[in-house]
């Protein structure tokens, strides 16, 4: 490989190696987590007899994992779509040339098959040696007791074999596009074409639409149950599932039209209308930028409303005893801030992704924008409008997420203790105001944040770039 | 090199009427060995209501004399004078606002921006201003979307139009702020000869009719037999340049140009 290509395949695929390296690194680093507090605890006399901690832990444990593998997967599809759309040409002559369609796709699965191994390695090492350092910091600090803890925990394979797999089909899907490049693409002029994009099959969307509402019925069913009986949370805890599994099987649906809802929002200015244009223009990439912060939303909205709103309606139904209070409140706030931390990186993949999508817009506009220069938009005004396209994908995501959220957070609460004696009305809900503050706070962090590369790289296009052919 | 065709005498009076102009502009590219001369040196004035084609082979700075023209690009010696005003030294903020407010482009191309309806992409100039346009300037637009033939074709997308009518949205933006000069980069590169001589006669009566000045870099002597002067450059210096000419002549003089090599 000439340095060049190998330089071009560092910028192609960094984003995929980094996604799967902090996704092995999360995965590994709470099994390895897990796996040395399942030790500290058979190790002290007390809990030693017990594993119910241990199992506790697992089960948590692959919750989290399993949110953020999501999230990179999803990530990772996006930017495999984006390398192909970026590679149609040089697929274009290779297919021209006599190499079949099945063999191209074969070889971008291949380089998936390959980032998921270089990211699950790299995630291995990071995941158990933060782990490590971690201990042994704990241990100096005499807070961890002496125990024989090994490393070579064979558990903490699977998740870095799950990354490779997720990648490598993150890959297999993203590169789908690949099927309908056509060697006449290499003859063709080099006018830039909208990336023609498959419609979602109805099948997925008849699916999402069905689990939606079927989950939905379950979620208030459970509600309704919950006012008699707190058997009511299973049945609701399963309509929340099915019916989040339809919200993002059926994101392609819903976040579009969130996009342009929220485009509108941004004003009429030039600079405006054109981001918010932008942000829709391939629905499916905008949908698979933003769906993996929706999820992180949705979870930490999720926990923070329906502990906070557990804690109000126990206060309330025990009679504003204040040591109660006191007690229940402490408790609520740790568990919300550990799950809401676990979560929290998978909203960091998400932001990974965010930034990966805006950057390759740019790269895919040059010329669009070499013409916007030329026509006189200033360098502020093009910066203007990366954030603003940032902002409406990341508003969209949050808005969207803490709504749903709200909703899931309320149905938790009562679906458990509605039945309690004193419990305050159905309507009641308890909003985590700190909680929903940093959500908001992080959002508009990881809007700017996410918009410095893509904005510098578009303020670098020189107006000429517009002007006649490659 | 071998000069042709005699350059044209020039007055005082033909300077005083120039809206764009450039004077013993030099541009050079890298340094030491590997130094690039684009343009060694060179005069040119467009005046009012005057449509002005550049012509050249591959290399002959025809390009680069353009940019610098249209405020894409500074010398690195010479002036270039738009207007009143000199140009060469501005900065890149003063070069876009000047470009927005006072420069027309037509390119060979992706002239137009492909999320923005035909009305929004011919407006687009005047958003980037601020500014609404006056109702006599919106008057003028309608007349020249009439004119055009595209005043049914408000709402399309840009891809829902043929390579023609696109180039007509791109003159139309051009001429819609009556800029001081407007830059067409082949314009009929890209189109079929019907629709190119279309574009042409579409450019040569706006500058006979609105009295708008264009500048044309082209090198098919069709396109330049439509322009009010032909002005040769090779080498990065004026050959030759001589009022309207026709097309067989060009190709000719283009072959000599060729031959000199």
């Amino acid at each position: 490989m000439s340095g060049a290509r190998a330089g071009s395949a560092r910028t192609e695929h960094g984003p995929g190696v980094l996604v799967a390296a902090l996704s092995s690194a999360f995965g590994v680093a709470l099994i390895q987590g897990t796996g040395l507090l399942d030790a500290a605890a058979k190790a002290d006399p007390v809990t030693g007899a017990s594993d119910t901690v241990g199992a506790l832990l697992r089960v948590t444990s692959v919750v989290f994992i399993g949110v953020a593998m999501y999230s990179g997967a999803v990530v990772t599809t996006n930017t495999f779509s984006v390398i192909v759309a970026g590679r149609v040409r040089q697929i274009a002559l290779r297919r021209l040339l006599g190499s079949t369609a099945r063999a191209e796709r074969g070889a971008v699965a291949r380089e998936g098959l390959l980032v998921g191994l270089i990211g699950a390695v790299i995630g291995l090492v990071l995941g158990s040696g933060g782990v490590a350092a971690i201990a042994a910091v704990a241990r100096a600090a005499g807070v961890l007791a002496d125990f024989p803890y090994s490393y070579a925990n064979p558990t903490a394979l699977l998740p870095a074999a799950a990354v490779v797999l997720t990648t490598w089909l993150a890959a297999v899907v993203g590169s789908r596009r690949v099927l309908t490049v056509t060697p006449m693409q290499a003859l063709g002029g080099a006018e830039e074409r909208s990336e023609e994009e498959g419609r979602a099959s109805r099948l997925r969307s008849g699916a999402a639409v069905a689990l939606l509402s079927f989950g939905a019925l379950l979620l208030f069913g459970g509600v309704a149950i919950g006012a008699v009986d707190p058997l009511g949370l299973l049945v609701a805890f399963s309509g929340g599932i099915v019916s989040f599994t339809g919200v993002v099987l059926g994101a392609h649906l819903v976040i579009p039209r969130a996009l342009r809802i929220v485009g509108r929002l941004m004003g009429g200015s030039a600079t405006a209308r054109l981001a918010a244009e932008n942000a829709v223009r391939y629905p499916q990439r905008s949908t698979r930028s933003t769906v993996g912060l929706l999820v992180s939303v949705t979870l930490i909205t999720t926990f923070a409303v329906a502990l906070r709103t557990f804690g109000d309606m126990i206060t309330i139904a025990s009679g504003d005893d204040p040591v109660y209070y006191a007690g229940v409140d402490t408790m609520l706030t740790t568990v919300t801030v550990v799950f809401s931390v676990l979560i929290g990186f998978s909203a960091v993949i998400a932001g990974v992704g965010l930034v990966n999508a805006l950057s390759l817009g740019v790269l895919q506009r040059t010329r669009e924008l070499g013409l916007l220069r030329a026509l006189g938009f200033s360098a502020r005004q093009l910066r203007r409008m990366v954030l603003a396209e940032s902002g409406q994908l990341v508003l969209t995501a949050v808005a969207l997420g803490l709504l749903l959220g709200t909703v899931y957070g309320w149905a938790g609460a009562h679906s458990l203790i509605g039945a309690v004696r004193g419990a305050p009305a159905l309507w009641f809900v308890g909003l985590p105001w700190p909680v929903l503050a940093v959500v908001v706070a992080g959002g508009v962090l990881l809007t700017l944040v996410a918009s410095v590369a893509p904005a510098r790289r578009a303020t670098r296009i020189a107006p000429v770039e517009a002007l006649g052919v490659e | 090199m071998t000069t042709a065709l005699p350059a044209q005498p020039r007055t005082a009076s033909e300077h005083l009427e120039a809206v764009a102009r450039v004077q013993g502009v030099a541009k050079r590219y890298g340094s030491g060995d590997a130094t690039v001369h684009a343009l060694r040196g060179v005069d040119l004035a467009v005046r009012r209501g005057e449509f002005v084609a550049i012509m050249g082979p591959s290399g002959s700075g025809k390009s680069t004399l353009m940019h610098l023209l249209a405020g894409l690009d500074s010398p690195t010696s010479g002036e270039v004078w738009l207007g009143d005003r000199e140009i060469g030294a501005l900065d890149d903020t003063a070069l876009t606002l000047l470009r927005r407010e006072r420069i027309g482009f037509v390119f060979q191309a992706f002239n137009l921006v492909p999320t923005l309806d035909v009305i929004g992409n011919v407006m687009l100039p005047f958003e980037l201003r601020g500014a609404k346009p006056s109702r006599e300037e919106r008057t003028f637009i309608g007349r020249l979307l009439g004119e055009l033939g595209l005043a049914d074709r408000l709402g399309h997308r840009p891809r829902e139009l043929s390579g023609g009518q696109q180039q007509r949205v791109a003159i139309a933006r051009a001429l819609a702020s009556r800029p001081q000069l407007v830059v067409a980069d082949e314009p009929t590169g890209n189109l079929d000869s019907r629709t190119g001589r279309e574009v042409l006669s579409l450019l040569a009566s706006a500058a006979a009719g609105h009295g708008q000045a264009i500048a044309m870099v082209t090198h098919d002597p069709i396109a330049a037999s439509y322009a009010d002067r032909v002005v040769f450059l090779a080498d990065g210096r004026v050959v030759a340049e001589e009022g309207r000419m026709d097309a067989e002549r060009i190709a000719r003089f283009m072959l000599t140009l060729e031959d000199a090599r």
